[in-house]
């Protein structure tokens, strides 16, 4: 039987999900004989290939055009899309820069801050512009399957490809392995 | 009481008509979720969490506020009702910031909770962007506006339970708000720092400064007990994690004050910044200089001997123990024949003849006569009782020569003179309550022996333990000048700049057993270190005869010892061991208080 494809991406996040799912720890080794990642922000590989895979997990909220981009990328070019962690469902951290505004959030970060000298809020054309609102992967592209948590416990994420390898899709974790922080 | 045979979820339930749909099934072990439901206040129906189909109603309808009536069918987990919820939830979480992972209350929220139970794993609505207010001017705690729900638990209970009425709702729709007063910070407000409204909130809007980010509920110890503040005998719940303690809670279940507690018990032990005394000290050459336990008790000892019983002198904290001050009682009076012995704070006089009856019985009075006593600074959980009767249109006779904390309440404020016009009043009412206090005149005692048999007598004791010490008779008065060895127990009590020991013999040797510093200690020969109220096990009696236990949560800082313990080193020192039971005293102290107040 071929190998189940994963792809990975991050979005406004901090990398933390993307650590907890290494927490699977030696349970990798076993989930490694069934399915092959493909790509991630942490392999050589860091695109979903063209040809796609059959799931796609995101972490990190969406607050540029190049999450924006990103996300639709990732949906295109899978079959499940995952979205976990708190910034991927809710919007988590970086959507408390809703509560004070996108331009005020900018200044305060790259002008104003007490060790900021000469401070510039960066504008390139090679970068995402930020968004007024910061939201949930779910706001841009459909998203199959939801895993809350700051970060969600590596259990839940070897939970959800397990019942996904079985054919089965998870709509709600359970209790146990269901957490907002 | 009328029977009303009901169906929810299929069961049959026979239950009482007119109680609601929630109380019915919680009797009957169905839960229903709640949000701004709580057992100690009246429900609003302000969340709509625990809504259920009524078979017959158009609408769903909130369990917590319908009542039940006979032949009732009830659905509490139908897919329309779960649904309904969900959306609920959905709405609560789309308004101010529900993120959980920086949330003082993450892993205790009952919101949270309920986000988990029915499976809110992303947010349907945008989330808002309007940020509120932080208010962070209150002593004991915060406010974090963010958070809130606005479920009105809080206003409930400053209403209902304190009868403070400072917190109440403004504004409408989405720009309601909480708010002190005429929107003012807390800490500016008439807030009484009862801290009621923090224990019932159900977010992380309310939360205690002293202990937040502490640790969750799950990670705390519980530790029941009696507040040591106050002769009212609050049941508090020590919050212990790894042998600290992180606040102290009113006990729902208390009999006394069914979870209510005031600043003086719940926040004012915990800030205490008095400098503790952890090791025994005697004074050589004028210096006072640690010394060991055993040396302290042999030199007590020997103090005590050479002194004949009538140069031996007691001054006894009414913040002690059943258990010491049966220790003194019988060590010093009934062994050693010593008779000079007297409280360090007046007891009420005894009212003979008359009902003497508890706190509960404010809650049905007409009448309330308060003479002697200002509750509002010394035992200010009666007075939350007292308002909560004005409230619901009881009249407050306030007798008192000074400004009195409960005058702004009362019907009438009368001096001492005017008492003939209280009793005439409440000699019309049905259930008239007298609170008397230690400052009652003996005028004003023989009148109120006019009164007749529907009044009921409760007796505001100044200090703690005081009904105890009256009972075995601690507050007849002392007579420092024979005085050649006294001992004072001091216990915890803030002595201010009183000088108690001024008509003390500069040359009496002078024992001082305290758990603070204090200028009791610049005359002290010897000094004991104690025990404070979190460090001691035993039993007090409340102002009402209650004998209620006192549980040890931490251990006595350095050297200290219990009264108890320092007093058994003590007597068997001396030849004079007592053997006696926990429980031997506490029935002993009843019966005798018993006596008193019948």
């Amino acid at each position: 039987m071929a190998k189940v494809r994963i792809a990975t991406d991050w979005l406004a996040g901090c990398a933390g999900c993307h650590m907890s799912l290494l927490d699977i720890d030696e349970r990798i080794v076993v989930l490694s004989e069934l399915v092959e990642f493909t790509s991630s922000p942490i392999t050589d590989l860091k695109h979903p290939p063209k040809e796609g895979v059959t799931v796609g997990i995101l972490e990190g909220a969406i607050c540029n055009t190049h999450n924006i981009e990103v996300a639709k990328q990732m949906r295109e070019r899978c079959d499940i899309l995952i979205a976990v962690g708190d910034c991927a469902t809710f919007g988590g951290v970086p959507a408390t820069r809703n509560l004070v505004g996108t331009d005020a959030a900018l200044k305060r970060a790259y002008l104003e801050t007490e060790s900021t000298v000469n401070g510039i809020i960066p504008d390139s054309p090679e970068l995402g512009k930020p968004l007024d609102m910061v939201v949930g992967v779910d706001k841009v592209v459909k998203v199959d399957l939801f895993i809350p948590g700051c970060p969600p416990r590596a259990d839940a994420f070897f939970y959800a490809l397990t019942e996904l390898l079985a054919g089965r899709t998870p709509v709600v974790l359970p209790p146990e392995l269901f957490t907002y922080d | 009481m009328a029977v009303a045979n009901i169906t929810i979820n299929g069961r049959k339930i026979s239950t009482q008509a007119g109680i609601t749909i929630l109380q019915a099934a919680r009797e009957a072990g169905i839960d229903i979720p709640t949000l701004c439901d709580h057992p100690a206040l009246s429900p609003v129906g302000a969340c709509r969490m625990c809504i259920v189909e009524v078979t017959g109603q158009r609408t769903l309808q909130t369990a917590c506020t319908f009542p039940v009536s006979e032949g009732m069918q009830i659905e509490t987990d139908s897919p329309q009702t779960v649904k309904a919820r969900k959306l609920v939830l959905d709405m609560l979480f789309s308004e101010r910031n529900h993120f959980c992972p920086y949330c003082e209350m993450s892993g205790d929220c009952e919101l949270q909770s309920l986000g988990y139970r029915y499976g809110v794993d992303h947010w349907v609505f945008p989330t808002y962007t309007k940020s509120f207010d932080l208010d962070a001017s209150h002593k004991y705690y915060l406010m974090e506006n963010n958070r809130c729900i606005l479920c009105g638990r809080c206003y409930r209970a400053c209403d209902e339970l304190a009868a403070n009425h400072t917190l109440g709702l403004r504004q409408r729709g989405n720009e309601s708000m909480i708010h002190a007063d005429a929107n003012i910070p807390r800490g500016e407000s008439t807030c009484i720092s009862c801290g009621t409204c923090v224990q019932v909130c159900p977010t992380g809007a309310l939360s205690d400064k002293r202990s937040a980010f502490m640790g969750r509920e799950s990670q705390t110890q519980k530790i029941k007990s009696t507040c040591s503040q106050c002769s009212i005998g609050c049941g508090i719940e020590i919050v212990m994690r790894g042998g600290n303690i992180l606040r102290l809670n009113g006990d729902w279940e208390a009999p006394v004050n069914k979870g209510l507690l005031c600043v003086h018990g719940r926040y004012e032990p915990l800030y205490d910044v008095r400098q503790r005394i952890s090791k025994p000290l005697i004074r050589t050459e004028g210096m006072l200089a640690e010394t060991t336990w055993e040396q302290a008790i042999q030199t007590l000892t020997e103090k005590i001997s050479a002194a004949n019983k009538d140069e031996t002198g007691l001054l006894v904290s009414s913040h002690a123990t059943n258990e010491a001050l049966y220790l003194i009682n019988t060590l010093f009076r009934e062994k050693l024949q010593v008779n000079n012995i007297s409280l360090l704070n007046k007891a009420a006089p005894e009212i003979p003849g008359k009902r003497k009856g508890s706190l509960a019985d404010i809650n049905n009075s007409d009448v309330i006569i308060l003479i002697g006593a200002d509750p509002v600074s010394d035992q200010p959980v009666a007075s939350f009782i007292v308002k909560r009767a004005y409230d619901r249109g009881a009249r407050l006779v306030v007798i008192d020569e000074k400004e009195n904390g409960l005058s702004p309440f009362a019907f009438m404020n009368l001096g001492y003179d005017g008492i003939d016009t209280a009793i005439d009043l409440a000699s019309r009412a049905e259930h008239p309550v007298v609170l008397y206090g230690s400052e009652i005149t003996r005028n004003a005692v023989e009148a109120l022996q006019r009164m007749d048999n529907k009044a009921v007598f409760i007796a505001l004791e100044p200090g703690v333990n005081t009904s105890a010490a009256a009972a075995l008779k601690f507050d007849n008065g002392f007579s420092p000048s024979s005085v050649k060895c006294l001992y004072v127990l001091a216990g915890e009590q803030d002595y201010g700049s009183a000088d108690l020991l001024k008509d003390i013999a500069r040359d009496a040797f002078v024992v001082v057993q305290a758990g603070y510093m204090s200028h009791l200690i610049e005359r002290a020969d010897l000094v004991l270190p104690s025990a404070i109220w979190s460090e001691r096990s035993g039993s007090l009696t409340n102002m009402e005869g209650l004998v209620q236990e006192v549980n040890k949560a931490v251990e006595p800082i350095g050297e200290a010892k219990t009264d108890c313990e320092a007093l058994s080193l003590l007597a068997e020192k001396l030849g004079k061991k007592i053997d006696v039971s926990h429980d031997e005293i506490s029935s002993y102290i009843t019966r005798l208080v018993n006596e008193r107040r019948s």
